[in-house]
């Protein structure tokens, strides 16, 4: 384009000169910057559009990169999806299908008294570095995630302040002690994932040595986490050679890299991602409620708490907003955890008995036209605005003045964990989405009802003391107790108006086999993935 | 023309500073990250462990000299959210930013160049109109919207690329495209403008006068000096393209900067931030200066006369336009991104 054939003077030759400075600074950023983003080829075998065949490559593509693959903070929700029963192994497993605990790495345990607990562990395991699983290695998993000061996830949600006494008595038992009887202990060991006696009890590991059926290849970070099948697994090999996953953010390109050919699994899509028929929808665990803080009026008087239950048209929620696909809710777990109560009803749709209540209440001298702040996280799942402002408007219409205010996760959790704000204008209303992975209410009462629960606004101590009852129970009683304890809350609280339990959606690609579960979401066990 | 380039050096290097200490009060002032990174039930002992461990106990001015007094040691801290150096994750990140803007605007240069100096040939000639309407559309149409299209169309129905990703040449297209368009409308309409003046001045009249082809007389006269507005707004739209691919970085899973400083943002992750603010404030300190110095040897009336003639001493700037770059590296909104 410069070049010329004649009279070329000084001052053109400058100007050529600047023009090719002015276009290599540009193109010199490109070379550079060297190749971080084009060297990432040694995964494109992964990438291109072929299907799998077994043996090939398992492609994953989930909503967002892990922070880490640390064993101990599994129980989030993006580090768990990878790290759970597919590079690390817990001891006792979970069946989120039957609620039952199954075995893993212990292949049995027994107590007597519901305090000393004695595991038997499996012979012939290994470790992807080759070394050996023993008691030793599960005394130390235990150390460190619960009694250490590494401030895992699975501490605070899983264990809570109690430390736990372990010892190795021999290669394959274990014992191990609560400080009072713990009848879900090994419900509780089912969330800590086994990592060797060497691992640092100090740091946190980015990379874990595990004993899954995948063992931990490379962390492109900012790219894809590839895994292959690990040799020397002691269980059954699974049907694929390599994993790959990746993570985008938007679920419409999610599901588009399912139809097009580029992934096989999906995770957390929702029907208006375009993913057709090979969306696969499952009941995932997660319950959506309000809680209503009574400290403030309206809310200081049952009767508007109750009001706001009469006032939401739960049943028309689900079918236009969720395609029919969830289900009423009334109470915060879903059926298959203990302790949902099967003969609970859901508080009916009823307008006319809302406003009346509210009347009765303003009658009394309660000032119903006080604001209430309706505190919603932004995409916290799908049409969650639209939820808000139905759910705003069907309150209007009871006579309540509610305002609607959308903030970010780091905000609302503010307002989701205790201490809460104090001085928001108004009383407070919080839209909560609860996911109960463990299968048991004990994990969501002690947070959500109790007087001082960590996400609960109050509670009464008649609750509190059937909460204590129903967590030092067993078997049927254990059932039974936490079944009151939700018909309580619903007759005598009312913190809660609860609206849907959840479905989720993966997409799974016409070549693999994959059969969702309740826990899918937190733990997308790869070896249960099969090609078609 | 030494003189020029330090003053511009140092009025460019306050900007920098003022951001970099912006952004540090400003995080600090969203909140807490506790509590987005223990348990919802974590006991007040271990929020008060995760506070402390973190410095976030002291008072802002405190944890501030902490961080500058770390920079000199060349530690911008770890994040929070993965345990990693806080600069490694920056610095790992931006190269993949640079590429796509880099790529993006050679490619728009080029169209731009081609597409404006055609239409400038017959001003209100069909062509002309037709790229005016193509550049005003390409230059108006949001980024999200046309990448999900793009993904649409190309990956889904035709299947000719793959839908996001960094595997392999094709996987550049549909982020490239996207990102393009908004350089290539705006540089269409500078081209286009400044070369209808320059066709217009006597000096054009003259060399064809001379018998000279219309090819040379648009490439070698005309275009030559359309170039430097040109270079100017191409700067501009750099600068704007390497803070601004957030969207398109989201959508296609490109691993910058742009969507590692989101992220940063909706974790709280401090040290990450700062981390990614700083480096994006200085390579668009650096190409500021690039574009400056680009400007001045393109403009003879921006050049400095330093001693040509030996009659004065260095003088930074002779002429009264004054380069209008910008020299406030901006950082990027926030708003619309979701958790």
């Amino acid at each position: 384009m410069f070049l010329s054939s004649k009279a070329t003077t000084p001052v053109t030759r400058t100007r050529r000169l600047s023009m090719a400075v002015a276009a290599g600074a540009l193109l010199g950023v490109t070379v550079l910057s060297g190749c971080s983003v084009a060297n990432s080829t040694e995964a494109s075998s992964s990438g291109g559009s072929g299907a799998p065949a077994a043996g090939g490559t398992l492609r994953v593509v989930l909503q967002q990169e892990p922070p880490t693959l640390e064993a101990c903070e599994s129980n989030l929700t993006s580090t768990g999806v990878v790290v759970r029963s597919t590079i690390t192994e817990p001891l006792i497993e979970r069946n989120p299908t039957t609620g039952e605990l199954e075995p893993k790495l212990a292949t049995e345990w027994t107590s007597s008294d519901d305090t000393n607990w004695t595991l038997k562990l499996r012979e012939g395991v290994k470790f992807h570095d080759g070394s050996d699983f023993t008691a030793e290695d599960a005394a130390a998993t235990i150390d460190r995630a619960v009694n250490g000061k590494l401030g895992c996830n699975v501490e605070g949600y899983v264990f809570g302040d109690d430390d736990l006494k372990v010892k190795a008595v021999d290669a394959t038992t274990l014992t191990v002690t609560a400080p009072k009887a713990d009848p879900i202990l090994p419900l509780r060991l089912s969330f800590l994932e086994v990592v060797p006696a060497e691992t640092s009890a100090t740091e946190k590991v980015r990379e874990p040595i595990g004993t899954g059926p995948y063992k931990l290849d490379k962390w492109d970070a900012g790219q894809s986490i590839n895994a292959s099948a690990f040799a020397d697994y002691w269980g059954e090999a699974p049907a694929f050679d390599k994993a790959n996953y990746q993570w985008r953010s938007e679920g419409s390109v999610r599901a588009a890299m399912i139809t097009s050919g580029e992934a096989d699994i999906a995770t957390g899509l929702s029907p208006e991602d375009n993913i057709g028929d090979l969306g696969v929808s499952y009941p995932n665990n997660e319950t959506v409620a309000l809680r209503m803080h009574a400290d403030k009026a309206p809310f200081t008087d049952i009767k508007v708490r109750q009001a706001v239950n009469y006032a939401i048209d739960k049943e028309a929620i689900v079918a236009s907003l969720y395609g029919g696909r969830d289900k009423v809710a009334a109470q915060l777990v879903p059926e298959g955890v203990v302790g949902h109560s099967e003969e609970l009803a859901a508080w009916p749709y009823d307008p006319e008995k809302a406003k009346a209540l509210v009347e009765e209440a303003k009658a009394a001298g309660v000032d119903t036209s006080a604001q209430i702040s309706l505190i919603v996280r932004t995409a916290q799942f799908p049409k969650i605005e639209e939820l808000g402002q139905v759910i705003q408007e069907q309150l209007s219409q009871a006579g309540l003045n509610v305002k609607l205010k959308m903030l970010e996760t780091s905000q609302h959790l503010t307002y989701q964990v205790r201490p809460f704000p104090t001085d928001d204008e108004g009383a407070i209303m919080l839209m909560t989405q609860h996911g109960n992975q463990a299968g048991d209410a004990a994990f969501t009462v002690d947070q959500y009802m109790t007087s001082k629960g960590a996400q609960s606004a109050f509670g009464t101590p008649e609750l509190d003391k059937l909460i204590a009852t129903a967590d030092a129970a067993t078997g049927d009683d254990r059932q039974g107790a936490f079944e009151k304890v939700f018909s309580y809350q619903n007759e005598n609280v009312v913190q809660f108006a609860h609206i849907a339990h959840q479905t989720g959606m993966l997409g799974i690609a016409g070549t693999v086999a994959y059969t969702p579960n309740s826990s899918s979401g937190d733990e997308l066990r790869l070896a249960e993935v099969t090609a078609k | 023309m030494l003189t020029y380039l330090r003053k511009r050096i140092i009025s460019s290097a306050l900007p920098l500073v003022v951001v970099v200490v912006g952004v540090f009060a400003l995080a600090r002032m969203t909140g807490n990250p506790a509590s987005l990174y223990l348990p919802l039930n974590a006991t007040d002992a271990m929020r008060a462990d995760f506070i402390a461990k973190n410095g976030l106990d002291q008072p802002v001015l405190v944890q501030m000299a902490d961080y500058f007094g770390g920079l000199l040691r060349l530690d911008f801290g770890t994040s929070l959210r993965t345990g990693e150096d806080a600069a490694a994750m920056a610095l790992r990140a931006f190269p993949a930013t640079l590429q796509l803007a880099a790529t993006t605007m050679v490619i728009a240069i080029i169209l731009a160049i081609i597409v404006g100096s055609a239409a400038a040939l017959k001003p209100n000639g069909l062509l002309d109109r037709l790229a005016s309407f193509v550049s005003m559309a390409a230059a108006s149409i949001p980024d999200f919207w046309l990448a999900i299209v793009g993904i649409w169309v190309f990956a889904i129905y035709l299947g000719w690329l793959p839908t996001s990703g960094v595997m392999g040449a094709a996987a550049w297209v549909l982020p490239v495209a996207t990102l393009l368009m908004r350089p290539f409308g705006a540089l269409v309409q500078v081209i286009r403008g400044a070369m209808v003046t320059s066709l217009s001045e006597p000096y054009i009249k003259l060399a064809r006068s001379k018998g000279a082809s219309e090819y040379r007389v648009v490439t070698a006269h005309a275009l030559r000096n359309a170039a430097a507005p040109a270079l100017t707004v191409a700067g501009d739209l750099t600068v704007g393209l390497v803070n601004g691919a957030v969207v398109v970085e989201t959508i296609f899973g490109w691993p910058g900067i742009g969507k590692l400083m989101i992220d940063s943002i909706l974790q709280r992750d401090f040290a990450v931030l700062q981390a990614c603010v700083l480096i994006t404030a200085i390579a668009i300190f650096i190409l500021n200066i690039l574009i400056d110095l680009g400007y001045a040897l393109l403009d003879p009336r921006v050049r400095p006369t330093a001693g040509a003639r030996g009659k004065r001493k260095a003088r930074t700037i002779t002429s009264t336009t004054e380069p209008t770059t910008p020299s406030e590296p901006t950082v990027p909104a926030v708003t619309g991104a979701n958790a």
